[in-house]
């Protein structure tokens, strides 16, 4: 038994960490989602497909690593420390359906390489009353999915129709969708397009565990980056001739982030060896990962935002980012309360039958 | 990365579990269930199980077999505490004589100590309390004042020890004494008495939930002989701090497993209450979703141990997570059940497999004992995040 990183695991990770803080730092990235009219970066995103990140996931015979769960969420982990923009994880498990179906390899490869950006879109509806109008008919997509991640950039987008997991061809229809996060672009896609069935809907469904473990290994970076920059702030900000952080009242405020990110570290690693090693219990755990990473990742940055005072309060300083992908992942792909049914329901199967 | 046990692992596990099936008897399950039962008849089924599992070979697993132990690997530990907990099986009585004071015996004591204690204790003859606390001395353990004198081969004894576990029941105490009064923690001795010498005298406090399970001891020019000193003059603080720090990784895998059977058992009520509200739903999927994170920071503390990683202060995040994950679960029980969850045991009415109000009044111990969740908070802020104190 081992809980820490293989050495293959660690090169990744150590790789992945090398380039977030080169060219990819928080400050970078900031500026490059107000700059850019996508709120990404294609040069990022080219050389993230140069270095086989694209194809993490995907088999070798599409040009892809054939890696897994563990090595996902390395990659995810590193990614939310700088709140890296830009649809990775949608892409990845878009390119995952694609190959599973068996019948889009040529689009896999061009995924691998970053010609293409097909996107998973998950949502079919804003508010609760609302009727989803996704229909697939006769190789074409009408109505429309919302909160697609990057939606305007995609050349494809995979969705769920009624029983099928489709494909769509672009261009798109879309409109922003904004919300307070300028570093996760969000878009309504109106569809009126040509359109493939890769499957039924299971096709879909059968990679929300792995997407749970790559959001929850997303916001476990946000609970280390927060956490890390409001310990940092608390021993250099001095009032009344000492640091703040020498006063109980905030230390065991920060204790707390402790115990909450170094719990999200534990599940959420242990999420992705569960999903890699299909271990039994793997959708109860990667369910779990994704609400309770989310959640820390929430509730560091609230405290975060209040350890840094006034400045916590200002776009000048970092954390309030933190805070605000913490919101965008409570939403992504699906809810948190959606998230927290699906562990109750795992747990009851599992124990209280 | 690799959370998988060995197929060595898991022939053990199937091993615990076959021999539990053959020895658990199932009328104790009722017997510790039965609210008519008073806590000396629930202590002697806690004394039947621990003889049990001495003569299966299930105590002190990781101590030397020369003592009575199995030299068991920390992680057979972790699998038997869980195993043990999953089939609800009794705790045992000398969990403090086997947890703390046998560990300070093997690493500190001497030949002679270990021969005349450690096999009664395995076999529950002598059942044994801890004497570390005082009334002024709780969370500041250091500055405790009971003073022990040398006056020829014997030891005087004077002061009060309280918030004493298991000792109104106990036969023997451990007791950290005071034997310099200038010198903080190298004044500090480990001394065994036997309960019934003169001078000493134990008096059951009672709790918040109605029982007495621990006491306070008075010690009055209690005489106890210079041999049961144990290591040497002023070591005590020394073999206390480093036999806390026993057992952890196998403790965090006995409380996820109890948490668990406690939290489906809550969730099996409510689905049988036909509580299916969002507001039920939304409450227990809380709970279910921080027990998965506890349970994961046990298996990671269990592989971490199997990995050769020595403990660390992680040992504090445990203690903050389950003591006060116990006090949601049981306080959700509570509020999600309502008023028939409060009714007392021997209450026509009242739930037929657990006492949940009692659990709710005795989980408020948890964040008070072994370290306050307020002094683990400290030892975090100090030690993994060098905040400036």
């Amino acid at each position: 038994m081992k809980f820490d990183l293989s050495e293959e695991q660690s090169l990744l990770r150590d790789a992945t960490a090398d380039l977030m803080t080169g060219d990819c730092t928080l400050e970078n990235n900031r500026q490059v989602a107000e700059a850019s009219g996508e709120g990404f970066s294609r040069a990022h995103w080219k050389q993230l497909a140069e270095l086989g990140y694209l194809g993490l996931l995907a088999g070798e015979s599409v040009g892809g690593q054939g890696l897994g769960a563990v090595e996902l969420a390395v990659v995810c982990h590193e990614m939310g420390k700088v709140c890296f923009p830009g649809p990775y994880l949608d892409v990845l498990i878009a390119a995952r359906a694609l190959e599973d179906s068996g019948s889009a390899d040529d689009i896999v490869r061009a995924i691998v390489a970053g010609d293409e950006i097909v996107v998973a879109a998950h949502r079919d509806r804003v508010w609760p009353n609302d009727e989803a109008t996704l229909a697939f008919a006769g190789d074409h997509l009408s109505g429309a999915a919302y909160f697609v991640p990057f939606g305007s950039s995609a050349d494809r987008l995979l969705v769920v129709a009624g029983d099928n997991t489709v494909l769509a061809d672009g261009p798109f229809d879309t409109e922003p969708m904004e919300t307070a996060e300028e570093m996760t672009r969000l878009s309504e896609v109106r569809f009126d397009n040509p359109a493939r069935r890769l499957g039924d809907r299971a096709l879909a469904h059968a990679l929300t565990d792995l997407t749970a473990v790559g959001v929850a290994a997303h916001a476990l970076g946000l609970c280390e980056s927060a956490m890390q920059r409001t310990v940092s702030y608390s021993r250099e900000r001095e009032t009344f001739g000492r640091p703040i952080g020498a006063n109980q009242a905030l230390q065991h405020r920060m204790a707390d982030m402790l115990v909450e990110a170094e719990s999200a570290r534990s599940i959420v690693y242990h999420a992705a060896w569960s999903v890699a090693a299909g271990a039994d219990d793997a959708g109860l755990v990667a369910a779990s990962a994704r609400a309770f990473a989310v959640s820390a990742a929430r509730a560091i940055a609230e405290e975060s935002i209040q350890m840094h005072g006034g400045n916590g309060f200002t776009c000048e300083y970092d954390v309030h980012c933190f805070l605000k992908r913490a919101l965008t992942l409570e939403h992504h792909p699906i809810s948190q309360g959606d998230a927290l049914g699906r562990a109750l329901d795992k747990f009851s199967q599992s124990f209280a039958a | 990365m690799d959370l998988s046990f060995t197929p060595e692992h898991e022939a053990f596990r199937a091993e615990v579990r076959g021999w539990i099936a053959d020895n658990l008897e199932t009328t104790w399950a009722a017997a510790v269930h039965d609210p008519n039962n008073d806590q000396q008849a629930l202590v002697e089924i806690r004394r039947a199980w621990q003889r049990k599992l001495n003569a299966g070979g299930y105590l002190g697993m990781g101590w030397p077999e020369e003592w009575g132990g199995r030299g068991a690997t920390g992680v057979e530990a972790a699998i038997l505490a869980e195993e043990l907990a999953r089939a609800d099986a009794p705790a045992i009585p000398n969990f403090l004589g086997l947890g703390l004071c046998a560990p300070a015996l093997i690493h500190h004591g001497s030949e002679e100590q270990r021969r005349r204690f450690i096999p009664s204790m395995l076999n529950a003859d002598e059942i044994w309390c801890q004497g570390f606390s005082e009334p002024g001395a709780g969370s500041d353990l250091a500055s405790l004042r009971t003073r022990a004198e040398l006056d020829g081969d014997s030891f005087v004894l004077n002061g009060q020890k309280c918030w004493t576990t298991f000792g109104p029941f106990a036969d023997w105490i451990f007791v950290l004494a005071r034997t310099d009064p200038e010198d903080r923690h190298g004044g500090i001795s480990f001394i065994l008495a036997d309960l019934d010498t003169p001078g000493i005298e134990m008096r059951p406090i009672k709790q918040i939930t109605g029982e007495h399970e621990f006491g306070e001891v008075f010690f009055d020019n209690a005489r106890v002989p210079r041999e049961n000193l144990v290591g040497d003059v002023g070591e005590g603080w020394k073999i206390a701090m480093t036999v806390l720090g026993y057992e952890r990784a196998a403790s965090a895998m006995t409380w996820t497993a109890e948490l668990g059977n406690d939290l489906a058992r809550l969730i099996t009520t409510c689905s049988e209450l036909g509580l299916d509200d969002t507001r039920t739903r939304d409450r227990l999927a809380g709970l279910v979703v921080r027990w998965q994170a506890f349970q994961s920071n046990a298996l990671r503390g269990v592989a971490d141990m199997a990995d050769g990683k020595a403990p660390g202060a992680e040992s504090s995040i445990q203690k903050l997570f389950w003591s006060e994950f116990n006090q949601d679960l049981q306080a959700a029980a509570l509020d999600l059940l309502g008023a028939g969850a409060h009714l007392k045991r021997i209450c026509r009415h009242a739930p037929p497999d657990i006492d949940w109000s009692r659990n709710y009044l005795y989980a408020r111990a948890g964040t008070i004992y072994s370290g306050s969740s307020e002094i683990q908070r400290n030892i975090i802020s100090k030690r993994i995040l060098g905040l400036p104190q």
